[in-house]
């Protein structure tokens, strides 16, 4: 056993030639911001842990039954002299590849999803709208709403309705679409 | 009550014994987060615990609220890192033997079957779980300052997400993998000006062979995720950073202002509100 010594007792002439270090420098909003009250607030250890531990549990259970119940696709092995028609992208490109029928490639395939990833990047600098009120960002809202609405039907149609050739075809008419 | 022996039971003596044994002291510095203090202490000490707050709101939390999906795609990332490691074991990015590997894993791998259509569905579903997140997040308008630069590493992830996918469809080498990265890789060359060197940094040579195989296939199990899982580490500390969820969007202005009045003309009940 350590025998602890006896803290020195300091004389006022000592303290006052101590010298000090900046430890840390807390600024009032650098570690979090506390604005919100504390009433308003639970802990997360067991609130929020047990809602993701059930979330990421169900995600699972299901994932597991998808798989179990529905299996990947695999075609023949590829073949470069035998081109599929329609040869689709894969879904979420579908949108892009029926734009590419009305627009030349280098608008379709190009431009308009690299300035879609940009505008999306730029999208909280350019809306300076501060309110975050439904009620205040109708511009917003709508605008957004139109382009999320575009997007889905245009990667419907490439998805579904569009055949040999990127001709129109009705799903009862047969369906052209791997996952 | 005091007065009584207390009997305790074998389990209640073998639980005492390991929480009070140096290995379990050592491991966990805290007692079970039943009081404050522990419940404190745990979400601080714990390296997997702490990139969440001790607190959080409880209308931020809500799952009509953020509809989990940022969480679910995170885990969906995990799945995915857990079964991708697996068919790494069993896949080999050759044209010739690719499509044989993918064949093997259903029929002489234990579990290679379902862990394969695990990682092909997990993905897929992945993609919509990021989608859903950012469009949630735009209603919420929870990009708003101080969130703006969340958004754009949201945004960067969004592009990651897509593109490990993309990368992954390539690897089986069946008709659907080869003609689909195909039709994607024929727009690189109308890039303006930078076309043709775009194309062949992703395909590496005329068409898409074996020299696009290893590119997609290093994409896909290295620079990607990589650089995603840098990209999520952002995106939390920033969460966390930036003053946690953004909650429920406020009443607008206009809708506080009637509110106000209507507490006013002395309805009481509306003001409880």
């Amino acid at each position: 056993m350590a025998i602890e010594q006896e803290p020195k007792v300091q004389t006022q002439a000592a303290a006052t030639q101590r010298r000090y270090r900046t430890l840390a420098v807390v600024r009032q909003e650098a570690i979090t911001r506390v604005e919100k009250p504390l009433e308003d607030s639970v802990f997360v250890w067991p609130h929020l842990l047990v809602r993701e531990f059930f979330a990421s549990t169900i995600v699972m259970v299901m994932l597991t039954l998808l798989s179990v119940a529905i299996d990947a696709p695999l075609r023949e092995p590829a073949n470069p002299n035998v081109t599929p028609n329609p040869a689709k992208a894969p879904w979420y490109f579908l949108g892009l590849q029926e734009l590419l029928h009305y627009f030349p490639p280098t608008t379709a395939g190009v431009l308009i999803p690299g300035l879609v990833l940009v505008g999306l990047a730029c999208l909280p600098y350019v809306d300076r709208n501060p309110s975050r009120a439904y009620a205040d960002r109708k511009i917003a809202i709508v605008t957004f709403t139109m382009f999320v609405v575009f997007w889905a039907c245009v990667t419907l149609a490439g998805s579904f309705f569009r055949g040999p050739g990127w001709v129109w075809y009705w799903p009862w008419q047969g369906l052209f679409f791997d996952l | 009550m005091s007065s009584l022996p207390e009997k305790k039971s074998l389990l209640d003596i073998i639980t005492q014994k390991i929480v009070t044994s140096q290995l379990w002291r050592s491991i966990f510095r805290h007692g079970y987060p039943d009081t404050p203090l522990n419940q404190s202490l745990v979400m601080m000490g714990n390296v997997f615990l702490h990139l969440h707050p001790v607190k959080v709101s409880r209308q931020a939390m809500k799952i009509t609220y953020t509809w989990c999906m940022g969480g679910i795609s995170f885990f969906l990332f995990l799945v995915l890192t857990l079964t991708g490691v697996f068919l790494m074991f069993y896949y080999v990015p050759e044209t010739h033997t690719a499509y044989q590997n993918i064949n093997q894993l259903s029929s002489a791998v234990s579990f290679g079957h379902l862990v394969r259509n695990m990682h092909r569905w997990a993905a897929h579903l992945m993609v919509v779980s990021v989608t859903l997140h950012m469009i949630r997040v735009f209603y919420h308008g929870a990009y708003k300052p101080p969130r703006e630069f969340n958004w754009v590493v949201g945004v960067g992830l969004f592009f990651c997400t897509l593109f490990l996918s993309f990368t992954g469809y390539l690897l089986p080498w069946d008709q659907i993998a080869l003609w689909a990265i195909t039709v994607g890789t024929n727009l690189a060359p109308y890039t303006p000006i930078l076309g043709q060197p775009v194309y062949q940094v992703l395909v590496g040579g005329p068409a898409v062979g074996q020299a696009t195989l290893i590119r997609f296939y290093v994409g896909h199990v290295i620079l990607l995720p990589l650089a995603t899982a840098i990209l999520l580490a952002v995106h939390f500390w920033r969460i966390r950073k930036d003053g946690g969820a953004a909650g429920p969007p406020p009443p607008s202005r206009r809708e506080l202002e009637a509110r106000l009045a209507e507490a006013e003309q002395g309805l009481a009940p509306t003001a409880a509100r």
